[in-house]
């Protein structure tokens, strides 16, 4: 690891005004960002901790029904406090990596890196969830714009995420045993209005929908609908875990779980 | 990593040839790069930044035009090293012909890493590097043709990947990797 300052700001204007120096790093929970800097894969010159902003905490009902998710929010606290609400989105952070990570890892910081095969980005893109930052609001749809590229600006800060209720709503991960990332991870969500299919762990794009799944469901929202539908192979991740092929036979297979499981 | 595709740049051939042998439209052109110089003769020095997720690394290196064809063809290759993160060498090569409303240009690209950058593994590299040879040839066009170029720039694109990343295929055994 190369020497860095470290700034923890209790206030998001000292935050912000901390992120203005010269390769300033926001730092969220570390739990992808700390190992990168051990392997020297990146120096930055200070490190801002968001971690100690009160206003960045929390979960909470807000009035419209949707639910308020803080930036600096552990996937612990949202898999304790959020299965009252939202069931599926609690199921999915008391799944992700292993408790060290759960205690650490933050909801901003697993959207602001949107690794490929993180688990966050299915949920908020199939909820159409709303990303809040210090600067605008973006809707999922436009948040996520490929493999580690978001909507966000230089030194941008999430708040807050907000997600719609599903009426009912399941993430089905096929686990990659050693790093309990997702190989393939699907999350579906039916709304009143339709239905929403995200997949992550399985483009080389990053999260995506899958809309002609979408469609299916919306009619008939059974695994059956899905009848002999597939992804391309083409544009999926092959790696030494699995092969293009085998991830899109994945994402077949895994939203026909997760429909039988909320359904 | 071996991907070809092509494009149809809104301008003439001499013009498109003019640009790839220019140092300024190249330096504009190659993503992340703050600083090339150097002639087409005798190569170019770069250094580019790449920023992907948490890494990030800048490179030094050489660029080298070689195997020209005046006016229609050449490969373009970068090496650099990006110290503790490893290495990277990429190239492309070029062909360049007239076509109905501007010029055809053809590339085969193909991209390797090594030290730790391998070690993230082709579910990224692969990935990336599509996004970056891509990401050159929209600003090339841009260049050239501002005004047609975003309305093309998805039309006119027919990727296909193929083959495996060349850094995916390096197997080395676990004590290997966690002592690297």
């Amino acid at each position: 690891m190369y020497n860095f300052d470290f700034a923890r700001p209790d206030t998001l204007q000292d935050a912000q005004a901390a992120l203005r120096a010269d390769d300033a790093q926001a730092l969220g929970g570390g739990q992808t960002l700390i190992p990168t800097l051990k392997q020297r894969l990146a120096a930055p010159a200070i490190l801002v901790s968001l971690t100690a902003i009160p206003e960045l905490k929390g979960i909470c009902l807000a009035d419209d029904g949707r639910l308020c998710i803080g930036g600096a929010t552990t996937h612990a606290t949202v898999a304790r406090e959020a299965a009252a609400h939202y069931p599926a989105l609690a199921q999915l952070a008391g799944n992700i990596g292993d408790p060290a990570v759960r205690n650490r890892g933050t909801i901003g910081g697993s959207l602001a890196n949107n690794d490929p095969s993180a688990c966050y980005p299915a949920a908020v893109l199939a909820s159409g969830a709303t990303v809040i930052t210090d600067r605008q609001e973006v809707a999922a749809d436009d948040y996520f714009q490929g493999m580690f590229a978001t909507a966000l600006g230089e030194g941008e800060i999430i708040t807050e995420v907000r997600f719609p209720v599903p009426q009912a709503a399941n993430y089905q991960k096929f686990v990659q045993p050693a790093s309990r990332f997702a190989l393939v991870g699907v999350f579906v969500a039916r709304f009143a209005h339709g239905v929403r299919v995200a997949v992550t762990g399985a483009s080389e794009g990053g999260v995506f929908r899958w809309h002609k799944a979408e469609a299916a469901l919306g009619d008939d929202f059974r695994a059956e609908a899905l009848g002999d539908l597939a992804v391309e192979a083409d544009g999926m991740i092959g790696d030494l875990h699995g092969t293009p092929e085998y991830r899109a036979h994945l994402v077949r297979v895994l939203t026909g779980r997760a429909v039988t499981a909320a359904a | 990593m071996e991907l070809a595709a092509s494009r149809l740049i809104a301008a003439d051939r001499a013009a498109v040839w003019a640009a790839l042998n220019d140092p300024a439209v190249l330096q504009a052109a190659i993503p992340g790069c703050s600083e090339l110089t150097g002639t087409p003769e005798e190569g170019f020095e770069a250094v580019v930044t790449q920023k992907i997720g948490p890494v990030k690394a800048t490179f030094r290196g050489a660029v080298t035009l070689s195997e020209v064809v005046e006016g229609e063809s050449y490969r373009i290759a970068g090496e650099g090293k990006g110290g503790a993160a490893g290495f990277a060498k990429g190239g492309a090569r070029v062909r360049l012909s007239d076509a109905e409303g501007g010029t055809q240009l053809d590339y085969e690209v193909e991209a390797s890493v090594g030290g730790k950058l391998a070690q993230l593994g082709s579910r990224l590299i692969d990935g990336v590097a599509r996004r970056l040879a891509d990401q050159f040839f929209d600003n090339l066009q841009a260049q050239l043709a501002p005004d047609v170029a975003a309305a093309e720039a998805e039309a006119v694109e027919v990727a296909e990947a193929v083959d495996e990343a060349e850094a995916g295929k390096e197997t080395k055994g676990w004590f290997a990797r966690l002592r690297s």
